[in-house]
């Protein structure tokens, strides 16, 4: 009965459900038949006016014309997320590389308990590796971290008022720092930025961050799998948070993005690039906050130094684009 | 947990099991453990107030059963009511008390006790409402010599804490639990097929009607400034669907639960919307509720036997402290006084001995447009709700609206409607084994491919 039902709901309404809440699902599809893929959250496309719209991920792709590069890419993702999509691609695909882009940002408080990891944790249960039908109860009997947006907010406030970071008062956590009137008052929009930067970026990575567990466990997908791994570090407008911060946070912001470069460039089947400063702030389309948003100069620059790291495993399909001679690499 | 979720399926799975490999005489204990178990996996700290109501309610019982006096038998009572109303003050009526006392006096001694209140951060406990209550009515038993006080404090423990009805009832009375908790019994066809098919068609509610209206609700309610009265007139009728497929599934699945373990709890729900009168309402919604109030604050205040003005007052009495019971905010005391105002004028009216169609019809508007008093955030937000509704504005909410939910809603109205005195479970017998078969698989296709999927807890939860 349950077989019937499973096939009947499947034929039926499943394909409404998942296209509304978990498109996802079919993207998977496409992916298993390619040779390269990108993860990522926003940071692969721009919304913003700019006279190219082509995604990180298709220049990455143009470097290798003869290679099929598909994309996941859903916004407000992060690594944990990008683990269960790869984990959901039959152990039957033609995938080689995998390149996540790695955001820092998404390491910190704010992004670990943000309100829209429900919603995210939720359209995830729809895994295809499971009957349709048993994905919808799960969905229906809330089989997910689920927690409430108070829990969230309640988590974060813990987090930055208790854990500590390494300097002196009032730089020692992130409510002490925020607290700090470097701008004066609220109404200043300089020390309503200032507090967004610190808040994103004051922290320090180690081996019990919940991302850096999802990391561990994409490089041992990866290495299950035989796939090449690229864990591309996305840039940071460095510039910004320097003028509104100052130099203690961009030092947390390096060596946050090194910690995480050497704990996996031994690896044999890894490779890590920290692109973190390679752009400037001109490359950023959101000029005020904390973003990974580039203009297509900057995507084209990132793109690039990936498709240089693919040399090594696919040198024989690489083939510059016509546009790579212009980039002004620092 | 709640009902509809994974721990409780692998829960009352390994705790059924149990239960019929064991001798009888483990098997109040293991439901005892269970039910702390289920109690304390919301929050551990609830463990220590159920505790604490169980063990001054015992010794309360004890101590006026055994003595002679008066006036220590008044004082174990009062000890006994105080414990049991003081927290249900302190969790749930407190911040209210002191917030409206701040507001009114303004009094800095008033203003300081709410900051140390609202300091504590203090969470209402799942249920305080409810086994509260029912451990009051064993004492007033007691107390009153209707029952013999139960001389083993943890076999008293699980009828304060058993956990099918321990978070949104039904109110059960000891006299009614006593022998079943406690009496041997089989594993019998019958009991799991009358248990599991009112778990199915509870969750199907639950799941498929409740859950799915309830975001169309809360948009409505929340954007009702945006809302034509169309949309509001919907909103007031699907939450009076919605509360009632909620806590109708939710005790649809408590009977049932308690069925498989050999337990009969009483009804709590009886077709209210087939009602003719406040008071045929009140025979019909939350029965347990209304017949506790009944008899342990209506009867007492002298009940029927006053004269007219008495009797109107208790009444107003009642359902006050009724809608009071429900919350604490202004909207549940004027939803209680409005349905104390409706019982006394179809009282004097005739309207409440009646059957009638025109009975009928000013009872659904009343309980629906009370229904909005319920639902609304405070007084005059029901009040714009309602002006808004009958001046017949246009609207530019956005509603997506989808047929399958509309066809659930109806088969739940339909089935309601004819199964009045009855249930799934007896109109099943009469139906052929085929049908039976269609039917289940109909509601468990139901629940698995279209229950709603934003989390919405069981709304007497938060009572």
């Amino acid at each position: 009965m349950l077989v019937v039902m499973n096939w009947f709901y499947e034929k039926t309404s499943f394909k409404e459900y998942a296209y509304d809440n978990a498109d996802q699902y079919f993207q998977i599809n496409k992916v298993k038949n390619c040779e390269l893929v990108y993860t990522s959250a926003s940071s692969n496309f721009s919304q913003k006016t700019t006279e190219d719209k082509g995604k990180l991920s298709q220049y990455i792709g143009q470097f290798y014309p003869s290679l099929a590069m598909e994309a996941f890419n859903i916004p407000a993702t992060h690594v944990g997320t990008h683990y269960k999509l790869l984990q959901s691609i039959p152990k039957e695909n033609h995938v080689q590389t995998v390149i996540c882009a790695v955001n820092l940002r998404s390491f910190g408080a704010d992004w670990r308990h943000s309100e829209l990891e429900t919603a995210l944790n939720k359209s995830l249960v729809m895994s295809p590796n499971r009957p349709v039908l048993l994905n919808r109860l799960l969905v229906s009997l809330n089989a997910y971290d689920n927690k409430s947006q108070e829990e969230r907010a309640e988590q974060r406030m813990a987090e930055w008022s208790e854990l500590t970071l390494p300097y002196e008062a009032p730089m020692n956590s992130v409510s002490n720092w925020c607290a700090v009137e470097k701008w004066g008052d609220w109404s200043n929009p300089k020390r309503q930025l200032a507090d967004q930067f610190i808040k994103q970026y004051a922290f320090v990575v180690d081996d019990n961050n919940q991302r850096i567990k999802d990391l561990d466990k994409i490089v041992e997908l990866a290495a299950e799998r035989n796939w090449n791994l690229v864990l591309s570090i996305l840039p940071e407008n460095i510039n910004k948070a320097d003028s509104l911060v100052g130099a203690k946070l961009i030092n947390l912001m390096y060596s946050n993005s090194e910690w995480i470069k050497h704990r996996y460039e031994h690896l044999d089947h890894v490779k890590v690039l920290n692109n973190i400063a390679i752009l400037s702030s001109q490359h950023f389309t959101d000029k005020d906050f904390p973003t990974e948003h580039y203009d297509e100069q900057g995507r084209k620059l990132i793109a690039s130094y990936v498709a240089f790291a693919l040399r090594k495993h696919h040198s024989k399909a690489f083939a510059s684009p016509a546009w790579s001679t212009n980039l002004n690499f620092k | 947990m709640i009902f509809n979720s994974l721990p409780f399926l692998f829960f009352i799975s390994s705790v059924l099991l149990v239960f019929y490999a064991i001798p009888h005489r483990f098997r109040w204990v293991l439901m005892l453990f269970a039910s702390y178990f289920f109690y304390g996996f919301w929050k551990i700290e609830y463990l220590s107030l159920i505790s604490i109501s169980t063990i001054i309610d015992y010794s309360s019982s004890r101590i006026i059963y055994e003595s002679k006096k008066r006036l220590t038998r008044q004082l174990a009572l009062a000890i006994s009511l105080m414990t049991n109303l003081g927290l249900l003050f302190f969790f749930k009526y407190s911040n209210w008390f002191l917030s409206d006392l701040v507001d009114v006096f303004n009094l800095s001694l008033v203003d300081s006790a709410n900051q140390w209140r609202s300091g504590l951060n203090i969470i209402l406990p799942v249920g305080i409402s409810f086994y509260t209550f029912q451990t009051i009515s064993y004492t007033l038993d007691v107390y009153s010599s209707k029952i013999k006080p139960e001389k083993n404090i943890f076999k008293f423990a699980l009828f304060v804490s058993y956990f099918p009805q321990l978070v949104a009832g039904p109110i059960e009375r000891y006299s009614r639990l006593r022998n079943q908790l406690f009496t041997p019994i089989k594993l019998s066809g019958d009991n799991i097929t009358f248990g599991l098919r009112l778990m199915l068609y509870g969750f199907f509610i639950k799941m498929c009607v409740a859950d799915n209206i309830a975001p169309i609700v809360d948009q409505i309610f929340d954007q009702q400034q945006n809302a034509s009265s169309a949309q509001l007139f919907s909103g007031m009728l699907l939450f009076g669907i919605q509360i009632f497929s909620d806590f109708h599934g939710y005790s649809l699945i408590a009977i049932g639960t308690a069925r498989l373990f050999g337990v009969k709890l009483i009804d709590n729900f009886n077709s209210p919307y087939s009602a003719t009168s406040i008071r045929d309402f009140w025979n019909r919604w939350h029965i347990s509720l209304s017949t506790w109030f009944r008899d342990y604050l209506f009867i007492p205040l002298g009940g029927s036997r006053v004269n007219h003005l008495r009797l109107a007052s208790n009444i107003l009495i009642v359902f006050i402290i009724s809608g009071i019971w429900h919350g604490a905010n202004w909207t549940f005391v004027v939803w209680g006084a409005v349905h104390g105002t409706a019982y006394l004028a179809f009282q004097w009216s005739g309207l409440n001995k009646s059957k009638s169609l025109i009975g009928w019809v000013l009872t659904m508007i009343i309980v629906f447009l009370a229904w909005v008093f319920f639902r609304s955030d405070n007084i005059q937000s029901a009040l714009d709700y309602i002006i808004r509704m009958s001046e017949f504005t246009e609207g530019s909410l956005q509603l997506v609206w989808n047929p399958i939910i509309a066809s659930f809603i109806g088969l739940f109205l339909i089935s309601d409607f004819i199964w009045q005195n009855g249930n799934i479970h007896s109109w099943l017998e009469t139906k052929p084994s085929t049908w039976r078969w269609l039917i289940y698989a109909f509601l468990l296709y139901s629940i698995l491919a279209h229950a709603g999927t934003v989390s919405h807890p069981f709304i007497y939860f938060q009572f």
